[in-house]
């Protein structure tokens, strides 16, 4: 496998002009869809089949430096997870992991199940309802394929959004999150850099001005296929009860009348 | 605010679940029943084979319908994915289908021409069996290897969804038999016996269920719990589910079990397939909220 690729998002330089959700769908031809009013300039409420890339607005009363309400932004994407539980659950193989680490959907491979939408502990992966199929950020796959960056990075006016080595990034982002808690932005941390911590790192991931639950994202997210081993214990215990029920209330009468 | 995301699965796949699991609980009771005794209980063994096929015909067109692209139905069986529950349950359905055909073609064979085929029919219900059992459980555990905050936080879903199909299964065969005609038979007892004995276990896997969901004390899942319990499901949950569907009919059971009558006997089992088909309706309602 090729070294890993990875986007960094930095929502403390982000100034929520959302020029990466425009070139996304420039660049991906995703198509027009009616706005959501939610409140503030964010639009949409949800990742959709037709917005890859999604800024989000959120009023934080007491996250600013000096206690005030802080306006944070953050330019939300797939994190093509190192440990993907859309991957994990496809049954038919659609989706894949390139030789960079990107997590895609293969459009001609995919029939719809859906599971995959249900099974994203970020809300990432969308139904299309004219192709019937999921589909979700490709990390741009045929950039990065000819030497180009994401659509999003490129557009971005303040590297925001930055692309590069997944190692590289991981330890500019360490370095930066120091020189903002210099600045007094003391909840400034890392979401989804450690390739150790949850979902084994995620290969988009960001510089956070508050906690995780601040912008509405998972504290902890586990991969959902860790319940497989449990939840089938408990099933085969099930069998067995019914197994046995079924031969008591069979053999209390049944016994050695036959034959 | 969280961003999760629904697959929105239509009325169609609770159906499929219902009808999965039926087939999977007649197929197992009818091979045991053949197991302990297949003179004896062949009623039971004919009318469980027979329900497995009915149950089992609509299931693969109404999988494939759901899809959204229906033509490409046969991907998932071109991928043999462990990890994926649905990956996993498309192989068991493929294979427990062939078992179930199997099973009541040799049913079939014995009822036209007066053959005995009860060793053929062993062997086949022994393995369909265990795939029996993973079909009518599967659909939890797939639903619980989500991000679904009720599913995911759940763990007893596939085992209430197995007792669901055993006891629904126990319910539609002793109907068959009071309809038949055959209540007053060893075959008929038995198997209320069983449909008793299938509600104790839903009932204590529903209990599991609430009790994990509870204690998983994140936010997110005390929401999707409320949804349940005191939100807009909770009259089909605690009425439907719980009262109509899980304890009036094991108090009707009980009391059938002790006085047999024809009336109590089919009050129940239709109390119980309705009661089942609720069980899974809201869990997969309260579930995508």
């Amino acid at each position: 496998m090729a070294r890993t690729l990875a986007m960094f998002t930095d929502t403390s330089l982000c100034i929520g002009c959302r020029a990466c959700q425009v070139a996304c769908k420039q660049w991906n031809e995703l198509g027009p869809e009616v706005p959501d009013w939610t409140g503030s300039y964010q639009n949409h409420t949800h990742f959709t089949d037709k917005t890859f890339r999604l800024v989000r607005f959120f009023e934080a009363p007491g996250a600013a430096p000096n206690g005030d309400l802080a306006w944070l932004l953050m330019s939300d994407v797939c994190k093509h997870c190192a440990d993907a539980g859309c991957l994990n659950a496809c049954p038919t193989g659609a989706i894949y992991r390139t030789e960079h680490g990107t997590v895609n959907i293969n459009q001609d491979v995919c029939n719809g199940c859906r599971y995959c939408v249900s099974a994203c502990p970020f809300g990432v992966v969308s139904f299309n309802e004219q192709t019937g199929t999921a589909t979700k950020c490709t990390f741009c796959n045929d950039r990065i394929h000819n030497g180009l960056g994401p659509a999003c990075a490129k557009a971005c006016p303040t590297e925001s959004i930055q692309f590069g080595f997944r190692d590289d990034l991981v330890v500019k982002a360490q370095k930066r999150v120091e020189t903002l808690k210099g600045m007094g932005f003391k909840e400034a941390q890392l979401y989804g850099a450690d390739s150790k911590g949850f979902l084994g790192g995620l290969n988009a991931f960001f510089l956070l001005l508050g906690k995780p639950e601040t912008y509405g994202l998972p504290v902890n997210p586990k991969l959902p296929q860790k319940n497989i081993f449990v939840d089938s214990l408990l099933s085969i215990g099930s069998a067995v009860l019914v197994g046995v029920g079924a031969l008591m209330a069979f053999r209390s009468r049944g016994d050695g009348k036959e034959g | 605010m969280s961003l999760l995301q629904s697959s929105h699965w239509p009325f169609l796949i609770d159906v499929y679940f219902f009808l999965g699991g039926l087939a999977g609980g007649a197929f197992v009771i009818a091979t045991v029943a053949g197991l302990v005794g297949s003179r004896l209980y062949r009623d039971v063994v004919r009318a469980g084979y027979y329900v497995a096929l009915l149950a089992l015909i609509p299931c693969p067109l109404i999988l494939i319908v759901d899809l959204g692209v229906p033509g490409r139905f046969l991907n998932m069986m071109k991928t043999f994915n462990p990890q994926s529950p649905m990956s996993m349950g498309s192989w068991a359905l493929a294979v427990f289908g062939l078992c179930v055909g199997l099973a009541a073609l040799f049913t079939l064979i014995e009822d036209l021409q007066r053959k005995n085929l009860s060793n053929q029919k062993l062997i086949v219900g022994v393995i369909g069996g265990v795939f029996g059992f993973f079909v009518a459980a599967y659909p939890g555990v797939l639903l619980g290897a989500t991000a679904r905050p009720l599913w995911t936080n759940g763990h007893a879903l596939g085992a209430l969804f197995l007792a669901v199909g055993a006891s629904t299964a126990a319910a539609a065969i002793a109907l068959i038999l009071t309809l038949a005609g055959r209540a007053a038979g060893e075959g008929a007892t038995a198997i209320r016996r069983m449909t008793v004995l299938a509600l104790l276990i839903q009932a204590l896997s529903i209990v599991v269920f609430i009790v994990a969901v509870q204690g998983a004390g994140s936010a997110a899942s005390d929401r999707a719990l409320a949804l349940l319990l005191s939100g807009p499901f909770k009259m089909t949950f605690w009425v439907g589910a719980i009262i109509v569907g899980t304890v009036v009919p094991l108090l009707l059971g009980l009391a059938d079990l002790k006085r047999p009558s024809l009336a109590l006997s089919a009050v129940t089992a239709l109390l119980v397939l309705v009661g089942g088909f609720l069980v899974k309706y809201v869990v997969m309602a309260a579930g995508q909220a």
